[in-house]
């Protein structure tokens, strides 16, 4: 069996060695820079080694603070909203619906548009004076809301296009897993009790918790990294009320190209996503196991 | 009672349409939108008239002049998404397949389930974290502003995709047509070549279209490692600002032309999706 000892080598070599160049080495480079004072732009430092002192000064900047206000709210707002109202939503195409693979394809179409589009069509919709959504708003009588203007209402407007797009990505999976649930245990059910949400409690809920948790840790992950729609939406503001950890991270970065210090502010994000990873990946990685 | 409905029964069904109705309206009305305004006058488009003909006269002067003489730059910027998009995707499944495949068919002694989850688990670094130092990188490189420097950027993200996928599809298919081809004297890689790849079509094509679709929205890395000669369509659109005010004519078409190719696309992929984007956890 020595050919296929070298063949299966020749199989994973290529990628594995692609990965290894292109996403450890830099992030090998960037905990070292982290370590470093390195500037570029107009006050150019070359980089000495600074030890633990960006890591310090982060738990003293005061932007951080402020930045962690609208990062922990889309965070946790975008978490719950997206798989409460993605689970609701599932539940509802869960009944005999005709056609239903035609709402399917539909309801997933915001999952494949480009963020940073959404965001500009974000811009226009919650446009003050004549978006629609502010039209809506006065139709039915109420004051206009100042969606970019206003800090509470911008954030609001950022979550509100980001709940908008990710919802869909919660109601195909947890409708996966309802789907998978054998009909006789609703059929047994219903001898018992004929209340829907009774039925939820008892059998739908319980039977879709793994993929709930599933679908809670990769939302997770990714509300991290929410950037563009900000970027292009409200543009981090008014003043840094829309300002994500991320944006921040790239605004001092690359905008004012202080990269020893942006380096440990994105290793706190690596760090995070390093353990929501490794329970994510002991948790399904039996999946990837041969017989 | 056969044949006769409850009026409770009735009442749920009616309220289970109404509810249906109006979740696919949610969905789709920020697109239809987007649409409607992309043929109105910007006098227009300030209004919220939806109705063409009744409500307002359509025109195409937004198309023509987004794709027209005047927009010639965003046709560049189109076309280098497009070689991007595509070029990427032919290196993550290239190398994606190859690693996929002897996933599911070798074993390694590492445990294919940790190799497994090293090459998925870069789905959940934060972007971010990598920018400076591929910006550094790609100067360094000279490939700064270049097809070839995006191209293996977004290699990188959308390879996890091409991996898991076809080493889902290799998992789940018998290997007996393979094993028979490798009794009669074909090599490994032969045998990878002529039986095992012309099977994997349609898994195929499905890891291209997610991977491509990836790599057509990215935008964080092409703001920061393109400024002219390789900036896809994601950077063009934010970048053209207008003068006086937002012209909604003009944004509409622009952001539609960044949005359709995808969301077509996505049409095919409807099999793989919940597996694609879950890492394999959930099966769909």
């Amino acid at each position: 069996m020595k050919s296929a000892n070298r063949a299966r080598l020749i199989f994973l070599l290529p990628g594995a060695l692609w990965v290894l160049c292109f996403t450890l080495f830099p992030l090998v480079y960037s905990l070292g820079l982290s370590f470093t004072d390195k500037r570029m732009g107009r006050r150019t430092r070359p980089g000495e080694f600074i030890g633990f002192q960006n890591y310090r000064d982060i738990f003293q900047d005061n932007r951080v603070a402020e930045v962690m206000e609208m990062t922990i709210f889309v965070i946790v707002g975008s978490v719950l909203l997206t798989v409460v109202l993605g689970t609701f939503i599932a539940w509802l195409f869960n009944h005999e619906i005709p056609g239903l693979r035609a709402f399917r394809s539909i309801l997933t179409l915001p999952i494949f548009a480009a963020p940073i589009a959404l965001g500009q069509l974000g811009m226009i919709l919650f446009n003050e004076q004549s978006g629609p959504i502010n039209h809506m708003i006065r139709g039915v009588g109420l004051d206009p809301v100042y969606w970019i203007t206003d800090p509470w209402s911008a954030r609001f407007a950022v979550l509100i296009v980001d709940v908008w797009q990710w919802t869909p990505f919660v109601f195909i999976i947890v409708l996966a897993a309802m789907q998978s649930i054998p009909n006789e245990l609703y059929e047994a059910a219903r001898l018992d009790t004929s209340s829907a949400w009774t039925m939820f409690r008892r059998i739908t809920f319980p039977m879709i918790t793994p993929a709930l948790g599933t679908v809670t840790m990769l939302r997770l992950v990714e509300t991290f990294k929410i950037l563009d729609i900000p970027y292009t939406l409200t543009g981090g503001g008014p003043g840094v009320s829309t300002q994500t950890y991320s944006y921040y991270i790239y605004l001092e970065g690359l905008r004012f190209f202080d990269m020893g210090y942006a380096s440990a502010l994105a290793y706190l994000l690596v760090i995070t996503a390093i353990i929501i990873s490794s329970i994510f990946f002991w948790r399904v990685r039996h999946r990837y196991d041969i017989e | 009672m056969v044949g006769q409905v409850s009026l409770k029964q009735s009442v749920e069904r009616i309220a289970l349409w109404a509810a249906v109705a109006l979740v696919t309206l949610i969905a789709l009305y920020p697109f239809v939108w987007a649409i409607i305004t992309s043929f109105k006058p910007q006098r227009d488009a300030l209004q919220s008239s939806l109705i063409p003909f009744v409500q307002f006269e359509p025109i195409i002067d937004n198309w023509n002049a987004e794709l027209g003489r005047t927009g010639r730059e965003n046709i560049t910027a189109l076309k280098n998404s497009a070689i991007i998009a595509v070029g990427a995707t032919l290196i993550a499944l290239t190398l994606g397949t190859m690693a996929g495949y002897s996933l599911a068919r070798f074993r390694f002694g590492i445990g294919n389930r940790n190799l497994v989850s090293w090459f998925l688990s870069q789905r959940f670094l934060p972007p971010v974290a990598t920018l400076i130092p591929f910006f550094l990188l790609l100067q360094r490189l000279d490939l700064f502003d270049t097809y070839a420097g995006m191209i293996i950027v977004n290699a990188t993200f959308v390879m996890p995709f091409a991996v898991l996928i076809t080493r889902d599809f290799f998992a789940d298919f018998p290997k007996d047509l393979e094993e028979a081809a490798l009794v009669d004297g074909a090599s490994h890689v032969q045998v990878f070549l002529r039986v095992a790849l012309p099977i994997a079509g349609p898994a195929l094509v499905a890891a291209g279209i997610i991977c491509f679709t990836f790599a057509w929205n990215e935008f964080l890395f092409a703001s920061v490692l393109t400024v002219r000669e390789a900036q896809p369509f994601t950077v063009k659109i934010v970048s053209t600002g207008t003068v006086r005010g937002i012209h909604f004519g003009f944004v509409s078409t622009r952001l539609l032309m960044a949005v359709v190719p995808p969301l077509i696309l996505s049409l095919f992929v409807q099999r793989y999706i919940v597996r694609g984007l879950t890492m394999g956890a959930v099966k769909g």
